[in-house]
């Protein structure tokens, strides 16, 4: 098994407790570090992602996988080069107003960490206005959010309003998802993009990056 | 209508068939009941309450006891006032509802947290409701016992995600506060048992997100199943019916929910499940509950409603084994005519044998 299966085989599995000494030894043989990341790490997350997705694994097993690869990250993030260690973008995400359910949410924090991005929570029941005013100071690349109830998903249609009204909905781009939101409402309300799980979530971050 | 009769409860869950298709529902929010009676219904006023159920055409009244009650966690919650008025006290944080309500925070994250916990006080549950209520209820309608949340609780006083690592990085920890909160719950059941008004209990206790099961099958058989399973055979033992509610897409978990021993089923979440395909499936096993949608009794007209219940009616009522009902519970921003069109749809088609 190459350094590669096996650092893949440790995220899939969920080996917490021995990823670091794994990831210790592999940067003291001086593996390429960025082959350890995107051809080890990452790859290994999208399986995972693939197994969510396919109900062969559920979110307990997901998110110890994405812990795992957090704790293997951390261990190389300060080994690489300046530009190279900056997180890939700085997410901010929150429920909306009038929703306190943040379960989904918190998968989706949980998965972005995992992934290498910045990710700022905002938690929940959040007004638009308190949404602006954070977006102002933090600037983030993506904005994240979600709902639970059909009574709280406009609130994401007043939020890109908002966005327009203040000049920065050029600024982020917008990614929605929760039980209730599909595909069609987010085209409808104008988000750059729906993520129907966490891992769909991570794919589309990661999408908005490259664009 | 006819008066309330459990009777009709029973032969729904035998999947028989009846003079008619009951209506079931395991919680109405007080706005409705109180537009229903044309005057406020609150929490205290168990005679309103018990007026409504019975005009509303109901054979049983649903009532709480247990740590925590179906929808919202309130401060009203058994577990809410453990939380201020003993973790919390004598702090400014017991006056905010984020510093309490485990919709917003959780109380576990460790061991000791969990041997520190005061259990010994969340026990001490509240039956005086199901006392008084048994002089206001006519002969033949009963009581639902809502109780028996094990794994909602469990999960919510951990936080989700602290929950979910745990089940597979602390798993000792996770069995040992499914444990206590199973004691809990069971030491309730037995005063229950005592009554005989109660004719039901149902376990309210979310297990799904609309795209599958919230932990692996084999999670749910290893620590939560087995408990669903003593509570269904204690209550058979006690000639008392074991209803579940669940949220979310359950297929993967029909067969062991009816293994356990679950007589019915709601609300067969029409947001992710299809009520024909699971009465095709296990209809002859399990009688099922509800599934008009809650948006559609949001946003659509009394005539979507009619349909919708007479859709129902026609493809999951006959051979019986079914009730009519929403899609989890009436809230209070459902419109009242949409509740109303639900109830007189059922009256208008569900007489039996079913003709449409």
């Amino acid at each position: 098994m190459s350094y590669l299966e096996e650092i893949q085989a440790a995220i899939i599995e969920g080996k917490h407790a021995e990823i670091e000494a794994m990831v210790s030894k592999l940067i003291e043989e001086d593996v390429d570090l960025n082959d350890l990341i995107n051809k080890g790490m990452i790859a290994a997350m999208d399986v995972v992602g693939e197994r969510f997705a396919s109900g062969q694994i559920f979110v307990p097993e997901m998110l110890v996988s994405a812990m795992t690869m957090k704790k293997g990250l951390n261990l190389i993030r300060p080994l690489l080069k300046a530009e190279e260690a900056e997180p890939k973008a700085t997410i901010v995400m929150c429920t909306v107003k009038g929703d306190i359910h943040d379960i989904g949410k918190n998968l989706v924090i949980m998965m972005l960490e995992g992934a290498g991005f910045r990710v700022i929570d905002l938690g929940v029941d959040l007004s638009v206005d308190d949404l602006i005013t954070r977006v102002m100071e933090i600037k983030p690349n993506i904005i994240g959010l979600s709902a639970l109830l059909t009574t709280t998903m406009p609130e994401m249609k007043k939020v890109i309003a908002k966005l327009e009204e203040n000049g920065l909905r050029d600024t982020v781009k917008i990614m929605v998802g929760g039980a209730p939101v599909d595909r069609k409402f987010a085209n409808m309300i104008g988000a750059d993009g729906y993520g129907e799980d966490a891992a769909q979530a991570v794919r589309l971050a990661r999408s908005f990056v490259v664009d | 209508m006819g008066s309330p009769d459990f009777e009709n409860i029973r032969i729904a869950a035998r999947h028989e068939e009846g003079e008619r298709v009951p209506l079931c529902e395991v919680l109405i929010e007080y706005p409705i009941q109180s537009q229903f009676l044309g005057r406020e219904v609150t929490s205290d006023d168990l005679e309103s309450q018990v007026e409504f159920w019975i005009k509303a055409g109901y054979d049983f009244i649903p009532l709480t006891v247990g740590m925590m009650s179906p929808g919202k966690v309130t401060d009203e919650s058994a577990i809410s006032k453990v939380i201020r008025d003993v973790m919390l006290k004598d702090t400014p944080d017991a006056e905010d509802q984020k510093s309490w309500n485990l919709e917003y925070t959780h109380f576990i994250n460790n061991r000791a947290d969990f041997e520190n916990f005061p259990w010994h006080i969340a026990s001490q549950l509240d039956f005086s409701k199901f006392y008084q209520i048994s002089s206001l209820l006519p002969e033949k309608m009963k009581v639902i016992a809502v109780s028996g949340k094990i794994f909602t609780l469990t999960w919510m006083l951990m936080g989700f995600n602290n929950f979910a690592m745990s089940l597979i990085m602390d798993e000792q920890l996770v069995a040992d506060i499914f444990r206590k909160v199973a004691e809990i719950q069971f030491q309730a059941l037995e005063e229950i048992f005592e009554m005989p008004h109660v004719g039901a209990v149902w376990v309210v206790d979310d297990l799904a997100f609309g795209t599958g099961p919230m932990i692996s099958p084999q999670a749910f058989r290893d620590h939560v199943f087995p408990w669903y399973r003593e509570m269904a055979k204690r209550c058979h033992d006690n000639d008392l019916l074991f209803f579940m509610h669940s949220d979310g897409n359950l297929m993967p978990l029909m067969e062991d929910i009816i293994d356990i021993g679950v007589d019915v089923l709601q609300p067969i979440d029409p947001t992710c499940m299809d009520i024909v395909e699971v009465k095709r499936k296990y209809g002859d096993r399990l009688c099922l509950v509800g599934n008009v949608s809650n948006e559609l009794l949001r946003s659509g007209s009394a005539a979507d409603i009619e349909e919708r219940v007479k859709y129902l009616i026609e493809n999951v009522a006959p051979g019986g084994g079914y009730c009519v009902g929403s899609g989890n519970s009436v809230p209070d921003w459902a419109k009242f005519e949409n509740y109303m069109a639900m109830r007189d749809a059922t009256f208008k088609y569900g007489k039996y044998p079913i003709q449409l």
